[in-house]
């Protein structure tokens, strides 16, 4: 029988120089992208390991489904099951304590100090792309691989570069900007040249039951219950304050409020005022518990500063990128600055709405061989502060 | 191939009285008989469970909920219930419930070496116990407990004595007559039956109530149908008890070359509980430096079976409570590997075992490159936090051990 190969989309060789076949340890989520990775990887010849990440007690929380972000909130035994039905071998890494660490605890700061936090990235920097590029290489693994929608391809100088996947909508790439350049050569993202409904069709061809999930949207650990109340759950009463409402430029006292936790940049509804004019949250002061609203035209900035800047490729001051400052942002072009240490102020050609603390600001440069000009490489990002 | 034929072919309800009927009740009795037969006890002790956690329910719950009755004989007042402190989570989690219901429940110290804190075992041993529980074997290390002189201490304050032997059935004689104890566990698979039937022993005068009430099944002990072919399975592995102390010392021998090595070849590698008397078969190992799960998943991968704690709780991210219990700090528990040896096993297996071992940790330790793979230059951890994050933890349990 002879067997079509697959597209390889990284152009790797599935043999090691000894001629036995190359290892690539698959983070399983149980969601249809990371199966469909594990499922490709081994139509395409490499030995393949599964591994979930146990990070959260899932049974607590009823994630709604819809149109999402980073990834599908893990389910250990739709992973198992996959990777049951691929006969490979899988294993569960247990990260509760390290996701506890890195990835809640964060969160319910940054909401705290009046920040949008976007947890995903510290999932990816802390547990994905650490834990378990140890995990790959304890494991004796060449590669990790995981269903993000990214790509990796030859940069400009030569070396692999992560650029926006083939389905636009579903690029992933935002959340990828802490990764160390070091890994990129030892990473795969096996479905980020597909469509999404590519991907489902893969998945029911190879009768992987998890083939008509939705799409995980929002926090995966929050679920339906909102993430106020998941905040409220998390820290003791006492560290929440309330305070007012201003209006900005005047100062003046429209309400009061329970804690800069409910609140975020942009924010219009829920914010107790009644009046002729649409009101905005246009900043958050914490150390007052004050909450600034204002008319929308008071939400647009010319400038971001951002810190702990990571760069995946050279970056030179003054170089003109497309800046994305949320998940959602289409993107917007603006000149890098570099400031002291790893941080940078970026000035955005137009003006950009609501650049919000505790989001990233991420930067990318189209592709020179980019066909529709869409592909764009990933060359790093900083938090928006 | 026959028997199980024969045992399949028994398909009635060993409670009728038809004759298809009988047939599985003549294979249970004679299952009951080889049973008694290698335990050195009276067939009527023997009630046959679901498994060794079944038969530590009913031990220890039928107990307590006797002395809840208000039938029940005058009898002076006990309330208070010793476990070891290195039980089975089929026996602390029960402790646990106990607790619940307001039982006085106390936990009897080990000691870093394995051996049972027996000072303090006389004194938490007081004319108000109802009950101690401490297991033949343990499941994790292999450390043998001194059953007959402890439950002999206990019958002298009139206490009764549970053993969860379950993990020494098959491994070393088990001799009922000579122990003097009141309750037993043991599972038929631990010793190569099928999963699904255990047993429990109960002394001729010992009364319990039952977990579960039905059909007056096993003595009214325990009601429901019986697995008939998982307790025949069971009856056949009885039927060899004699060949289990010489089995047991060509494994010891196999075990003991196996940790010489180890303890020579494996820096910083030590041997828990090998200071007192164990099992043949177990091996409990810490690797300083090396993660066991790492370990463990990379011995699977070259097809080596082993685990870090109880089979059970794997997928819980704690460390083995045992080897917390016996004064490991967390990251010695974590680093801990637990090898078993079976009947079958052969010196050429544990020698590739050994150098499979051998390799992974030394991979795993310094992630010095394998014989294939690549930059093994590349930076460890991707970011300081996270490396410092384990180094943290460690330090701090250092402190609390």
């Amino acid at each position: 029988m002879t067997r079509t190969e697959p597209p390889r989309p990284d152009g790797r060789d599935t043999l090691r120089p000894d001629g036995r076949r190359k290892k690539v340890l698959v983070a399983m989520s149980g969601g249809v992208d990371s199966s469909v990775a594990a499922a490709l990887l081994v139509e395409q010849g490499y030995d393949v390991v599964g591994m979930t990440m146990q990070v959260w007690d899932y049974s607590s929380c009823d994630v709604e489904e819809g149109n999402g972000t980073c990834c599908s909130s893990t389910d250990v035994d739709d992973a198992r099951a996959v990777a049951d039905k691929l006969d490979i071998p899988f294993y569960v890494a247990n990260c509760e304590a390290k996701f506890q660490a890195f990835v809640i605890d964060p969160f319910v700061g940054a909401y705290l100090e009046g920040k949008t936090p976007l947890p995903c990235v510290n999932c990816n920097t802390y547990l994905k792309f650490d834990h378990l590029v140890r995990k790959m290489r304890e494991l004796d693994c060449d590669y990790l691989a995981t269903g993000h929608y990214a790509k990796i391809e030859d940069g400009p100088n030569g070396r692999p570069a992560i650029v926006t996947s083939t389905d636009d909508w579903k690029d992933q790439t935002y959340f990828l900007f802490t990764i160390s350049p070091a890994i990129v050569p030892r990473l795969m993202f096996p479905v980020g040249h597909l469509k999404k409904d590519e991907v489902r069709r893969i998945a029911a061809e190879k009768g992987l039951l998890v083939a008509r999930k939705k799409d995980s949207i929002g926090i995966c650990f929050v679920g339906g219950k909102g993430y106020a109340n998941f905040i409220e759950e998390q820290v003791a009463p006492d560290l929440f304050r309330g305070g007012e409402v201003r209006l900005h430029p005047s100062g003046e006292v429209l309400a009061r409020h329970e804690g800069v936790h409910l609140f975020t940049y942009g924010q219009r509804k829920g914010l107790g005022i009644a009046t002729g004019e649409p009101l905005y949250v246009v900043r958050i002061e914490a150390e007052t518990a004050t909450v600034w609203v204002g008319e929308e035209k008071h939400l647009y900035s010319a400038a971001a500063r951002v810190v702990q800047a990571k760069l995946l490729d050279d970056v030179a001051d003054g170089d003109r990128v497309k800046v994305k400052i949320r998940y959602a942002h289409k993107g917007s072009w603006a000149r890098v600055r570099k400031a002291a240490g790893d941080e940078l102020r970026l000035e955005f050609e137009e003006p950009v709405r609501a650049v919000t603390p505790g989001q990233a600001a991420v930067f990318y440069r189209p592709t020179r061989d980019a066909g529709g000009a869409a592909e764009m490489q990933l060359l790093g990002g900083g938090w928006i502060v | 191939m026959p028997r199980l034929q024969s045992w399949l072919a028994a398909w009635g309800n060993p409670s009728s009285i038809h004759r298809s009927g009988r047939k599985p009740k003549l294979l249970i009795r004679e299952a009951r008989g080889a049973l008694a037969g290698m335990l050195g006890c009276d067939p009527l002790e023997i009630v046959f469970t679901s498994g060794g956690s079944e038969s530590n329910n009913l031990a220890v719950k039928g107990v307590f909920e006797r002395f809840q009755r208000p039938s029940a004989p005058p009898r002076e007042f006990r309330d208070r219930y010793l476990f070891s402190a290195v039980e089975h989570p089929s026996l602390s989690r029960v402790a646990e419930h106990l607790a619940d219901r307001g039982a006085d429940v106390r936990f009897i110290p080990v000691r870093r070496d394995g051996s049972l804190d027996r000072e303090a075992y006389r004194a938490l041993l007081t004319e108000r116990t109802a009950l101690v529980s401490v297991m033949f074997a343990n499941n994790e290390t292999g450390n043998l407990f001194p059953i007959r002189e402890l439950a002999a201490e206990a019958r002298a304050k009139g206490a009764l004595f549970h053993t969860d032997a379950v993990q020494a059935l098959g491994k070393t004689p088990v001799d009922l007559g000579d122990l003097g104890v009141d309750l037993a566990s043991f599972s038929g698979h631990k010793f190569y039956a099928l999963k699904g039937a255990g047993a429990l022993y109960v002394r001729r005068g010992v009364q319990l109530e039952s977990l579960i009430h039905g059909g007056g099944q096993e003595r009214h002990r325990r009601g429901g149908t019986e697995n008939t072919l998982a307790i025949c399975a069971f009856g056949a592995m009885a039927g060899r008890a004699g060949e289990v102390a010489e089995r047991a010392e060509a494994v010891r021998a196999l075990r003991d070359g196996f940790e010489a090595r180890v303890l020579t070849e494996i820096d910083g590698a030590r041997v828990t509980g090998g200071g007192s008397p164990r099992l043949a078969n177990t091996s409990s190992l810490v690797l300083p430096g090396v993660d066991g799960e790492t370990l463990l998943m990379n011995l699977d991968l070259r097809g080596f079976a082993v685990s870090t704690g109880a089979a059970c709780s794997s997928g819980s991210p704690e460390p083995s409570s045992v080897l917390l219990a016996m004064g490991l700090s967390r990251s010695e528990a974590q680093s801990s590997l637990r090898v078993g040896l079976g009947w079958g096993t052969t010196e050429d297996e544990m020698d590739r075992f050994f150098t499979a071992l051998r390799e992974v940790v030394a991979r795993v330790r310094g992630f010095a490159p394998g014989p294939t793979a690549f930059d093994a230059g590349m930076p460890g951890p991707m970011t300081p936090e996270a490396a410092a994050f384990g180094a943290e933890n460690t330090e701090i349990e250092h402190d609390a051990h």
